[in-house]
Order: C-alpha cells, then structure tokens, then sequence
C-alpha cells in the first residue's frame, strides 16, 4: 500500500512540476513589446467590416481606414482623404437646387493591402452598396441623401447630395469597401471579407479563432512609410468577465486594457508597468426626465427644482474620486460646437423647496409634496451591475427626498433597459448618452424626434428649439454651424429638460512604456493612431 | 423507439415555452443599436424589417420552427454567421472541460462515497468538505482560484484554452487545470453524498448481511456485492448532471474564458440573438432527453432486476 502511493507520487509531482513551470515560464516572460503587444478585450467582434458592425471598431480600424478620423481633441483630420473638404477650400459647394456637392481628394499612392490602388471608384462603389439596399450594414445615415458620385480622376470623388447634410466630412470615416473584390458579391454572406477584411490600414486580420481571439500582423509597404507600423504583432484577446481581464492585466497576461470601468481604476492604480491613460468622453451622464409618462415633470419650475436639489460637485469629489467633470449640457468643452455660457442650476435645497410650493406642490404629511391629491413620487431606473451608478442613484434619491420629493430606485440589466426606455415606459432615468463625433442634437432635442423617430425621451417639446435645431442639420458652413448649435445649448439650459451631471471619463490601462497612445474621446477610439505606438525598451 | 417518438411533442411545447419566454424578457436584439450614436432611428427600423423582427410573433415562431425542422436553424443575427456552425465549433471545447471535470469528479466521488458510508471517521470529515463544495458559488470559487494560483503563484495559466502560439499538449492541459477543478469540486461533492446515501440503504439490506454470514471478505461485500446495487441509481444522477453541467458550464467559462457553449450561450443572451438562444435551449433539452435515455439503458445493462422487469 505505502509502496503504491509512493510511486503514484513520484510520477504525479514531476509531471506537475514540469506543467507548472512550462506555463509559468511562459507567461513571466512575456512582457508588451515592439514583436507582440496583448490586448485585454471585452467582447468578440460580431464582423470585421466596419459598415456592419455595431459595437466600437477598435479592431476593424487598424486595419480598414476612413477618409478621416477623429483625433485625440476631436478635430477631424484626414487619413485616405487629402483634406477635409469645407465651404472655404472651396470642397464643398452649395447648389442653388438646395443640394450640395461634395468633392473628396483623395491621397495618391495608397494601395489595398492586396497592391490594389485604392481610387474615387471604391468611393463610389461604397456608395452604391450601400444605397442598393439589398445588404444590412449598421446605418445608412447621409448615404440615403446621395444621389450619385461623379469620378472625374482616380483620385478625385464628387458626392452629390440631394440636400444639405451638414455631418457631411463624417460620411466616409468608416472607410471604404474595396470594387475589385467585392463588385457582384453579397455582402450580407461575403464571410471571407466580413472576418478579414481588406484595407489599406497599417495592419491585417492574420487569424480568428472564434471565441478566444483575433491576431493581427503588421502589413509591409504601409502607405505612411516603411517604419509604420511599429509593433509587429497586436492579438486581442476576448475577454468578457470584467474581473478576468484586470486579473490578466495584474498578472501580465495582457498589456492593455481599453476602457477600464471608472469603479476599477482605485484598484489598478499602481500595478507595476501599467499606466493609466484618461481623457473625458464625448458623452454626458444625466437624468432624464420623461414628461409623457410622468406630467409633473413637463412644468418647467419642477425640472429646474430637481436640478437645483442635487449636488453635483459633492457626487463628483466623493463617488467618482474626481474623474469626470461637472457639465451643464450636453456638448463636451473639446468640441468645436460647445458653449460655455449657459444658464446653471447650482446645488440650492432652498430655492429647489421654493420653487416646488411655487408650482402648487406642497409637503403632505409624510413629508412628500402633494398637489391635487398626487403624490410628487416617481420611478428612477437605472443600469444594475454598474456601482458608481448605483451609488450615484441612492445619492439622487437622498438628495430629492430632502427636498420632498419620493424617487424610488430601480435597477435593471443592460438590455432590458434599452427596450424600457425605447418604448417610453418609465418615469425618470439615470444613463449616459455617449455622442456621435458630429455635434448634433436633433435626434436628442427636437419636438417631433420623440422614439421610435429619435432618442428625444425626455419628451421635450419646444418650438424654438426645434427650428434651431433644424437649422444646424442645414447649415453646411461649419462655423455657421456651431454658431447656431451653441445657440441651442444655451435654450437647452434653459428649459432644463434633464438634470445634466458630469462627462464621462474614457480610462485605458495601457504599458507604461507604451509610446504615442492618447487614447480618444470619441468613437473613433483608442487606436486611432495605432501605427505611431511603439514600446521603448525597458 | 417509443421514447425517442414521445419526447417530439415535448420538444415542440419545450420550444413554444422557450420562445415565449425570450420574447418575455425586455430588449431585443436589436437593443444595441438603441443606445450607438451611429445608428439612426431610420437604421433601426430599417434593420428591424430586414431581420423579420417586426413580423407578429407567432409568424416569427413558426417560421422558425418550420426551418428549424428542416434543418435549417437560421442565421446569427449578431454576426450573421449560420447558428449551426456556431454551435459545433464551440462543442468540442465544451465538451473537453465537462468531460475531465466529469471523470475527475468521478475519481474522486466514487471512493469518497464508498470510503464514507463504510467509514465513520472519514464520512464526518468528508461531509463537511463535501458541504462546502455544494455551497460554493461557482463564480466566487473560480476567481478565487484564479487569484490566488494563476495571478499569485503564477502555477497555472489564468485563461483560456491554450497560451498564444502553442500547440503542446502539456500547455492544454495546464489550461484546464483551473476550470476543471472548479467544476469538479462542485460535482465530486454532490456524487459523493449521493453514493453515500446509496451504499448505506444497500448496505442495510438482508443479502448483504446473508453475504456477511457466509464469510465473504468485507471488501468484498462492500464492492462486489453493494457496490453494484448503489450504481444503478448513481448512474442515472451522473448521466443527468453531466448533461446540467454543460449550463453550469455557462459561468465557468465566462471567468475562464473558456471558447465553449457556455460563453455563447452568455454572449448571445445579452444580444438577445433569438436564433442563436432557441438552438441552444432545444439542444440543451435534447442532450438531457438523450442522456436521460442512455441512463435508462446504462441501468438496464447494470441491474439485471430491470431487464427482467422488462
């Protein structure tokens, strides 16, 4: 018997010995370098191409590149195109039909990474997928405007708009799809090209293994020059559980993590060779307050009282340790469109309490306001899982209850919530809007773009702001534009149709060593300028 | 024959239930969409008719259903790929870690169970292991683990089903140290108490004291005589809990990583990818169905009472 477990023993200890170390040894040597950089990701790509995905297109963007992107400070800059075309390069020109024409130079010498030339026809060819209407990409937005595309040269794309469509220097920035392989194919099931597209970005799709990754590999003969890309190799690891992919990041399995939750970053404030990478976002987090299903709301003296009970700079300092700023609507300071001069509602219980009895609500006997027999008491839903917004929702309801106001919390999932606040069914919303690169606010604010016909679900109604607000989607002259943008932020401020709180932080663990990375405030997101990263030596 | 005939009409209604009950839970698959700057209510309804989604739900039920018996089982609405071959490419992952937690659960149970009813002293210390093991929430125990001998020690990889860029057999294996025992640590606990259970009552009956009296060894009486008759039983519950295990799977693999049915199952939930769901759900019923059957032969071939019964 003793003989027996002894040998058992001695075969079962080396062999665990011998994977321990194998895997051990592996993992301890692999730090981030110029040969192979591990990227911590929260999901698998539904496909790579770029028209048809809906989630962010981090990964399709180092390899598919748009005429222009977004940078770090959210100018929009030229990537395939030569310039941004605008009224005053003379790129876009207004006709006297009330179209417009716009004229797209593109950059000579860009290749597909197939040595393909990339040309005005592919501009035009994309146009005219999509405006076929036989294939399903995420949006058709401004590409149903176009009537057709003129290709005077190779490198010159003349987009003709039935109508001003002042988002217009956006329309390619998902890129373009390449003719010469696509022409006569069915998108919808053109797999070979939906999981590895072709592009003329800095790298290519090299292998995806459902379910674990996708591995991409440097291309050689990039158009910005033979030294880009500088790491040779990025393998985006899928991983869902959030508590997985910071323990990788501990461990040193993977090197960066986007988009770190802003209730994590206590805990990954000094690990050793991580740095933490934060801008604010272009979004804003607030509370909607939804006049159709709860009328007290739609009293103007109602709105501005909640916004005045709560204070903001306090939920700021202690909630969310001072990451995000306090903001006062919905345009992000960085954007050429924001106004900083507009009407504020500052943490004032007294004034909050006068305006309430002002509008015929006064305190009942259980402390709540009543009028006409209705109880001042609403619903506030928000997301479950997320702990800074719980948090910050039990802080909401301490701050209205002090004011005689009832907010009973609920928390619902992810998904659940979207449909509940599509379908209009709920009193008052804690959430964020994170916004599209291009300042409008028509689907948000305008009277007649209440769901399904747009996200206004504050069910706001004013005519003033609704012509502003039209106004700026036909105004093509940029500055113009923001001109009459910032005209309806400071309206907006003033009919306090939600409670605005703060920006969103956008937070990238990446490797200290890491050279080039800003990270983005918008969708084009962190790896916008993926070719200029670089590892410098330890 | 018979039962395989029977259970059609239950899967159909198991599929009707199922169906109802995804189209119940608020969101859809189109959810995503609602909240993506890019995407444009125009886009969404758009998107809605291109998908059939905006078709009265019993239209969407039977069609499905009518393709689903056809064998065509639809299309992934989140990625567009056929749901078939996004089924069968995660199986064998899945079917890797259920399989080794399962035999190595039953390495442990087996004697753990045995040992137990036959052994006063080790039966109290294992009833207390084995209690902890039920009571431990999948998902704590999997991070702990994770923690402590992935990130901590370093011992073992952290995730996933091989390390970047390697084919060796020793590197799979390491992989699946962690989640296996995770998944076995739960399942060896149950079995062993239930072995338990089962030897006692047979060990309590006359033949075994008859057995006893003619002076047949005690380890033989306890494995060639009672062993046989707690089997039986015991063989039924494994049989069913392995094809459960495949859903306890669903968290394992999310902490883990791990490319199998599971995180599917996780991935395509939040998307309320329907095709996706339903094919899941039906092929759930039907492993359980199908196990259930192969326990009833396994009990046939084991214990010649049933045969004669039979």
């Amino acid at each position: 018997m003793v003989r027996r477990s002894l040998i058992i023993r001695a075969l079962v200890a080396p062999t665990l010995l011998a994977l321990m170390s194998s895997c051990a040894g592996e993992r301890r040597g692999s730090g981030p370098s110029n040969e192979l950089l591990i990227v911590g990701y929260d999901r698998e790509p539904d496909t790579m191409n770029r028209y048809a995905t809906h989630i962010l297109e981090d990964i399709e963007s180092c390899v598919v590149e748009g005429l222009v992107t977004n940078d770090e400070r959210m100018n929009i800059v030229p990537v395939l195109a030569l310039e941004v075309p605008t009224v005053a390069n003379g790129g876009v020109r207004l006709r006297t039909d009330g179209g417009m024409d716009v004229v797209w130079k593109l950059r000579p010498g860009v290749k597909w990474h197939d040595g393909a030339p990339h040309t005005s026809a592919d501009v035009k060819f994309t146009v005219d997928a999509i405006n076929k209407g036989d294939w399903k990409p995420e949006s058709v937005d401004g590409f149903d405007r176009i009537s057709s595309v003129d290709t005077p040269d190779s490198l010159t794309a003349v987009v003709h708009y039935r109508e001003i469509y002042a988002p217009y220097a956006l329309q390619f920035v998902r890129g373009t799809l390449p003719r010469h392989l696509l022409l006569e194919r069915d998108l919808n099931t053109a797999n070979d090209y939906n999981r590895a597209p072709l592009g003329t970005g800095p790298y290519r799709v090299a292998e995806w293994r459902t379910g674990e990754y996708i591995l991409l590999e440097r291309v050689p003969g990039y158009w910005r020059g033979t030294t880009y890309p500088k790491i040779q190799r990025i393998l985006f690891r899928f991983l869902t559980n959030t508590t997985t992919r910071i323990n990788l990041l501990k461990s040193g399995e993977v090197h960066l993590v986007a988009l770190v939750g802003w209730d994590k970053v206590r805990e990954l404030n000094g690990i050793d060779g991580v740095r933490l990478n934060r801008v604010i976002g272009n979004g804003y987090e607030h509370v909607t307050l939804n006049q159709k299903h709860f009328p007290p709301f739609a009293d103007l003296r109602v709105r501005r009282a909640l916004a005045h009970a709560v204070d903001r700079d306090l939920l700021v300092r202690t909630i969310l340790d001072g990451q995000v700023d306090v903001v006062n609507g919905p345009v992000q300071p960085l954007s050429p469109a924001y106004e900083p001069n507009v009407t504020t509602y500052a943490f004032d219980p007294t004034k909050s309490r006068a305006l309430l009895s002002e509008a015929g609500w006064e305190p009942g006997a259980d402390g709540i306001r009543v009028k006409d027999g209705q109880r001042l008491a609403f619903t506030l839903i928000t997301q479950a899982g997320f702990a800074i917004r719980e948090s910050v929702a039990q802080a909401l309801q301490q701050a209205f209850r002090d004011v005689g106001v009832d907010a009973t919390v609920r928390l619902m999932d992810g998904t659940s919530i979207s449909g509940v606040w599509f379908s209009g069914e709920f009193d008052a919303m804690l959430h964020w809007w994170q916004m599209g690169a291009d300042p409008e606010l028509t689907l948000f604010f305008a009277g007649d773009r209440t769901p399904p016909a747009g996200r206004n679900i504050d069910y706001l109604k004013d005519d003033a702001l609704t012509a502003l607000l039209y106004r700026s989607d036909r105004t093509a002259d940029i500055a113009a534009r923001n001109e009459v943008l910032r005209a309806v932020q400071r309206r907006i401020a003033e009919l306090a149709p939600e409670i605005f709180l703060y920006n969103t932080s956008k937070v990238d663990a990446v490797p200290a060593r890491l050279r080039n990375f800003t990270g983005n405030p918008t969708n084009a997101g962190p790896f916008w300028n993926v070719h200029l990263w670089e590892l410098a030596p330890p | 024959m018979r039962r395989v005939l029977q259970s059609v009409p239950l899967l159909v209604i198991i599929s009707l239930l199922m169906f109802a009950l995804l189209h119940l839970v608020p969101g859809g698959p189109l959810s995503a969409y609602l909240e993506n700057p890019n995407v444009r209510p125009e886009d969404i309804t758009r998107l809605r008719a291109a998908l059939g989604l905006d078709r009265s739900l019993g239209v969407q039920y039977l069609s499905w259903l009518g393709a689903f018996v056809r064998g065509d089982w639809g299309y992934s609405i989140a990625d567009g790929r056929p749901v078939l071959g996004r089924l069968v490419e995660r199986i064998p992952a899945t079917v890797e870690l259920v399989g080794a937690s399962s035999l190595l659960a039953l390495a442990v149970a087996l004697p753990a169970g045995i040992l137990a009813a036959v052994h006063r002293g080790f039966d109290r210390a294992s009833s207390v292991v084995a209690i902890a093991g039920i009571s431990l929430p999948v998902f704590w125990f999997g991070l702990v683990l994770q923690l402590v001998f992935a990130i901590t020690l370093g011992w073992f990889p952290s995730s996933g089903r091989a390390s970047f860029g390697s084919t060796g057999f020793a590197d799979r294996v390491a992989h699946l140290i962690l989640p296996v025992a995770v998944l076995a640590a739960v399942q060896a606990a149950a079995w062993s108490r239930y072995l338990r259970r089962a030897m006692i009552q047979v060990l309590a009956r006359p033949f075994i004291r008859a057995a006893r009296t003619r002076g047949i060894r005690e380890r033989d009486v306890v494995l060639r005589h009672a062993l046989p008759n707690a089997l039986a039983p015991f063989v039924t519950v494994v049989l069913l809990d392995a094809a459960m295990m495949a859903s306890g799977a669903v968290v394992t693999e999310s902490v883990f990583a791990w490319p199998g049915v599971g995180s599917l199952f996780t991935e395509a939930l939040v998307k309320r990818d329907y095709p996706v769901l339903m094919a899941l759900l039906l092929c759930g019923a039907i492993a359980v169905m199908a196990l259930n059957l192969v326990a009833d032969l396994a009990v046939r071939a084991i214990d010649p009472r049933i045969r004669e019964d039979a």
